[in-house]
């Protein structure tokens, strides 16, 4: 059964490896340069030369599509992660200590909750201009509230069970216990959390995007590359939804890739 | 539980406060402001215009002076005026409230209605057709941005089947087709935490025993493991309430819904700093709502908790 | 199982909130001839939403959507012609002497004389932010039909002024009440609100022709996806600022006529000469050959542009035969070697002592066509060698103040008033707020003064194409194109075509068969 799993795992893996580094080799693969423009090419439909068509610049998207992977999953990857360990380290102390300390970091993170993403986005693209890093550090601010609360109302009923005071009483540190005991119990609903927020990033960058607070061009970026075409949208379909299709199946690869190892690391859910 | 309430509602007043000054300063950071805003956008007027012009608006003060002449005014219940449209900032947030809460609650009550049954489904037959269902829909809903699959709807229910008016106005109009973007989007993220709190709650030994005692699998279902997955569900609808009510720019843009996103987006876009005030109050005060009423509706469903627990 | 109940009744009540849906879904009652109007120029965020023409720029809409009526106005070929006014006279050069016809009411049934005409005028002044600084008005006297205006400065583009919509002549007396003017225009607004306005019929109108049709009713769609698929709903009669790329759907569809108008929104870059590469013109003249503005507005705006050479399009008087250089890939590259730039480094960009050309390219997105031409300029200036950083943003106006730009790229309506005059005082004069290239040349300020001091109209026409043909040759801006304005109508409507002004667009010609 584990042995199953593993197997799994392992595909999965390969799978999202093996799509970061095509994007790597995109342009010694294809032979076409993601970057270049061909007007003479402009928006043309898919065909043998170009197999997913053209752009509005006459830019090929199947190399487009590859060469976005790189940029599109690693900074949608940075934001879920450091939103994750941001928030879960505040929730886990937030959950297991009790006080002013504690009331206070509550409130910051209800009134980070409370925020629109856009009003943080502008600020931060007025203060640092736009760009992929500052939009991925907007988005950040606004993401890591909810894993502090999704990870203290996970501790604070552990902290009246019997293992962790047994633990407290045996002298253990409180980090010891909050690492070693208390994390393992609440890694596995952030992880869940963290892939399906993925998309939900890779969604919001698209819409910073559009606003020219994301991506700059001519960075192949899904999002941007999809926001920046829909007015193409009944013209020429094919640079909507190529762009589309990929973020689908990257983020059905990150959550399938979140349930085996959730399956994994805790088989007694299995039914 | 009155002075429960009320010692949360008193917890109103920090977040708000904290809410409009972060707000405030940031959008003082970013360095142009309404005026620059507005006279740059129709080619330019001559400094002396714009000069008259802050100065009427109040924007030659400093930060502090700007924040506390706000507040002042704020406390006295008056939200102030547009910087753009002149008109009183209250009515045209009550104007515009009513469409948003008609298309967000829909937008609520359609995610529920997918969700509930389909999460369920997908957690107690794990590996059926429901749960590869529910595993389809969350892949789509969580990766497209609403603006495709709403412009997808439209190109159907306007263009081709004429089931869906741009003329009426909002008012008059069945919030169904811009309240399913919406719908789509959250079901994927409630399919995905419904079955994951059903398949924990279900595997724990209480279940086991009480199905060994003989009761019936529903009957277990609707009577123990629902009770106990209703709380963390709460806390997470309140969230998304919460977040929904501020509205949806890109739908109510999209489907020419005239509600308070939009206003939001363009109030930031213009820089008109007593709309994004005030919208910043709505939501904070929204949040701090549903979040207590989420607390409140927990603690009868869910006897194991009580308030007094979750106080701090 | 309990399975299929529960099933049940969520799919019950979808289908009442499905059916719920459907009964609502009825177009507004209407009454004989109604003309729905779809604009994506119109809304809060424009500051147009009121037909109150001295509220910021309402008068846009006043004057667009056929409520109210300027004494003067632009003809096709941005002549101007009389209006409300029959004549004027120039006194002297800081006196005007305008005559008004004598047939004018305001919808209301009240007559627009003189007296009603100074009176909207202060208004006007007293209301309006940008009026004062514009009109400078000395004093106004109205005697009968006739209205005598003192400047306290010289205005030789006065005349313009009041042909600007925040002119619009309105009945003051009357008052605004939810954001309704009561205007001399053929028809009149019954509702005004964010989302749109409500026009009826001018039963009272004065003009020869008289308006034809019962209703109009305009809706702001701000997008340019959901106002194509309105249109191609068949709901609207006709749309104003479609996307280049939806146009094609209507092209090839027999029921739509496609009408198109050169504006003078030109989509240009100015050089920042801040900049120390900048500063060396043969580096600025680089840039200008090595952009091919007709492959641009062939292929990336579809045709639906117009070249453009200057700041002003051939079509208007004082914008003909300006000359600019063509593209020329080889000579921009030789140009960049003279000036320094003789080696490339790994990448393919020209270095001067080490250093690659990298210039910031500011421009925002509102406009579409500025990302295209940001990434085209983008694209054909690094086969000329030099490293354009692309700054798109609808936050541009936070980089422009701090000055963090090599290029800014913008698109400027160049002659709002039908006269050059504005253009060359707020874009090219030195140290003016929005010559944001800090352009500074005696020459060119020189024959600016000249301008602002000279009345004759052929001589303005003459001085402006010479500045125009100066900024050119000094390579300080570089002019990509001009707006093509389409409007897309059904094939029944007649009496609806884009104006190269923008002003004019719900006429008493107007008219559904």
């Amino acid at each position: 059964m584990a042995s199953h799993k593993r197997k799994k795992i392992t595909l999965l893996l390969g799978l999202i490896l093996l799509g970061l580094i095509a994007s790597c080799l995109a342009e010694y693969i294809l032979h076409y340069s993601p970057y270049e423009q061909h007007l003479s090419l402009a928006l043309q439909g898919p065909s043998f030369q170009h197999w997913l068509g053209t752009d509005v610049y006459g830019r090929d998207l199947l190399a487009r599509t590859l060469a976005g992977a790189k940029l599109t999953i690693i900074t949608a990857l940075a934001v879920a992660l450091l939103s994750a360990l941001i928030g879960s380290c505040i929730g886990l102390f937030c959950g297991y200590r009790q006080g002013k300390a504690v009331t206070c970091l509550l409130r910051l993170a209800d009134i980070f909750l409370s925020f629109p993403t856009m009003v943080f986005a502008i600020a931060v693209a007025g203060i640092l201009g736009g760009g992929t890093f500052n939009a991925a550090a907007a988005i950040t601010a606004v993401t890591w509230p909810k894993y502090t609360r999704l990870v203290r109302n996970l501790v604070s009923p552990l902290r009246r069970e019997y293992y962790i005071e047994a633990a407290q009483m045996s002298g253990f540190t409180t980090g010891q216990i909050l690492f070693q005991q208390i994390l393992p119990e609440v890694i596995g609903p952030v992880f869940i959390t963290a892939a399906l927020d993925l998309g939900t990033i890779i969604t919001e960058i698209a819409g910073l995007s559009f606003l020219g607070l994301g991506a700059a061009p001519p960075a192949a970026e899904w999002g941007s590359m999809m926001s920046s075409s829909r007015l193409y949208m009944q013209t020429a379909p094919w640079t909507v939804f190529v762009p589309g299709a990929a973020i689908v199946i990257t983020v059905a690869l990150f959550q399938l890739l979140a349930d085996s190892l959730r399956d994994f690391f805790d088989t007694k859910l299995v039914r | 539980m009155g002075k429960y309430i009320g010692r949360r509602l008193l917890q109103l007043i920090p977040i708000v406060f904290g809410v409009t000054f972060i707000s405030f300063l940031l959008m003082h950071l970013a360095v142009t402001d309404t005026v620059d805003v507005l006279y740059e956008q129709q080619s330019g007027a001559n400094a002396a215009a714009a000069a008259a012009k802050r100065a009427a608006l109040g924007l030659d003060q400093g930060f502090f002076t700007q924040y506390c002449h706000w507040l002042w005014q704020v406390l006295h219940g008056d939200m102030g005026q547009s910087f753009v449209t002149s008109l009183p900032v209250s009515t045209t947030m009550l104007s515009k409230l009513p469409a948003t809460l008609e298309l967000m609650l829909l937008a609520l009550f359609l995610t529920l209605l997918i969700s509930l049954p389909l999460g369920t489904l997908a957690a107690i037959r794990k590996g059926s057709i429901w749960d590869q269902l529910a595993r389809l829909l969350s892949f789509t809903g969580n990766a497209l941005p609403d603006f495709l699959f709403a412009l997808i709807l439209l190109y159907f229910f306007a263009v081709k089947w004429h089931f869906f008016s741009f003329l009426t106005p909002t008012a008059d109009r069945s919030p169904l087709l811009p309240a399913l973007p919406l719908a789509f989007a959250m079901t994927a993220k409630y399919l995905r935490q419904i079955r994951a709190l059903l398949l924990d709650e279900l595997s724990k030994e209480y279940v086991q025993a009480l199905l060994c005692r003989g009761l019936p699998y529903h009957y277990v279902l609707t009577h123990y493991v629902f009770r106990a997955v209703a709380a963390p569900l709460l806390a997470l609808l309140a969230l998304s309430a919460a977040s929904l009510l501020g509205g949806s720019a890109i739908v109510e843009t999209i489907f020419l819904w005239d509600g308070v996103g939009k206003l939001a987006v363009d109030a930031i876009m213009l820089r008109d700093y007593p709309i994004i005030q005030a919208y910043m109050i709505w939501m904070s005060a929204l949040y701090v709502l549903f979040n207590l009423a989420a607390d409140i509706i927990c603690a009868y469903v869910d006897p194991r908790l009580t308030l007094r627990k979750k106080e701090d | 199982m309990k399975l299929k109940q529960l099933l049940a009744l969520p799919v019950a009540l979808l289908l009442v909130f499905s059916l719920n849906g459907c009964g609502t879904v009825t177009a507004p009652a209407a009454t004989g001839k109604v003309f729905h109007y779809g604009t994506m120029a119109y809304g809060p965020a424009m500051q147009n939403a009121s037909t109150d023409p001295h509220d910021t720029y309402c008068g846009w809409s006043t004057v667009r959507y056929g409520v109210g009526e300027t004494l003067f106005k632009f003809d096709d070929q941005m002549g101007l012609r009389p209006w409300l006014a029959r004549s004027y006279e120039q006194v002297d050069d800081y006196t005007i002497k305008i005559k008004l016809r004598d047939d004018v009411v305001f919808s209301n049934g009240k007559k627009m004389t003189g007296e009603a005409v100074k009176a909207c005028l202060e208004d006007l002044l007293a209301r309006n932010d940008r009026a004062p600084h514009d009109l400078k008005i000395d004093a106004m006297t109205a005697d009968g039909q006739t209205l005598t205006i003192r400047s306290h400065e010289k205005m030789p583009d006065f005349i313009n002024y009041l042909a600007d919509p925040y002119s619009a002549i309105i009945d003051v007396d009357a008052g605004i009440h939810d954001r309704i003017a009561i205007g001399t225009g053929p028809y009149k607004a019954v509702r005004v609100d964010d989302q749109g306005l409500h026009l009826v019929k001018n039963e009272n109108y004065w003009g020869p022709v008289k308006p034809k049709l019962d209703e109009v009713l305009v809706y702001s769609i701000p997008d340019g996806n959901t106002l194509t698929l309105a249109m191609q709903s068949g709901e609207l009669d006709a749309v104003q600022g479609l996307p280049y790329a939806s146009l094609p759907a209507f092209e090839k569809n027999g029921a739509y006529r496609i009408l198109s108008s050169p504006t003078s929104r030109v989509y240009q870059a100015a050089m920042n000469y801040d900049t120390p590469a900048l500063q060396d013109q043969r580096v600025r003249q680089a840039i200008c050959l090595a952009i091919d503005k007709d492959n641009f507005v062939s292929v990336l705006l579809r045709g639906n542009g117009l070249v453009a050479a200057g700041p002003f399009p051939d079509t208007f008087p004082f914008g003909q035969g300006v000359q600019g250089p063509a593209y020329d890939l080889e000579r921009a590259k030789e140009l960049l070697r003279e000036a320094g730039y003789t080696h490339t480094d790994r990448d393919g960009y020209v270095t001067k002592d080490g250093q690659p050309l990298t210039l910031r390219w500011l421009t925002y997105t509102s406009r579409q066509e500025l990302p295209l031409l940001a990434e085209y300029a983008q694209a054909s200036l690094k086969k000329a060698g030099i490293k354009v950083d692309v700054n798109a943003t609808d936050n541009y106006k936070d980089f422009l103040k701090r000055g963090a730009y090599d290029i800014y790229a913008q698109a400027i309506v160049t002659a709002p008033t039908g006269d050059p005059g504005y253009y060359f005082m707020s874009k090219i004069y030195s140290g003016q707020p929005y010559n944001n290239g800090h352009y500074s040349s005696p020459v060119s300020d020189a024959l600016i003064d000249r301008l602002n001091n000279t009345f004759d109209r052929q001589e303005r026409f003459r001085l402006a194409r010479e500045i125009g043909q100066q900024i050119v040759n000094d390579d300080a801006v570089f002019y990509a194109s001009f707006l093509k304005m389409s409007v897309v109508m059904k094939k029944n409507v007649t009496g609806f075509a884009p104006h190269p002004c923008d002003y004019y667009e719900i006429t008493p010609e107007l008219d559904i068969h």
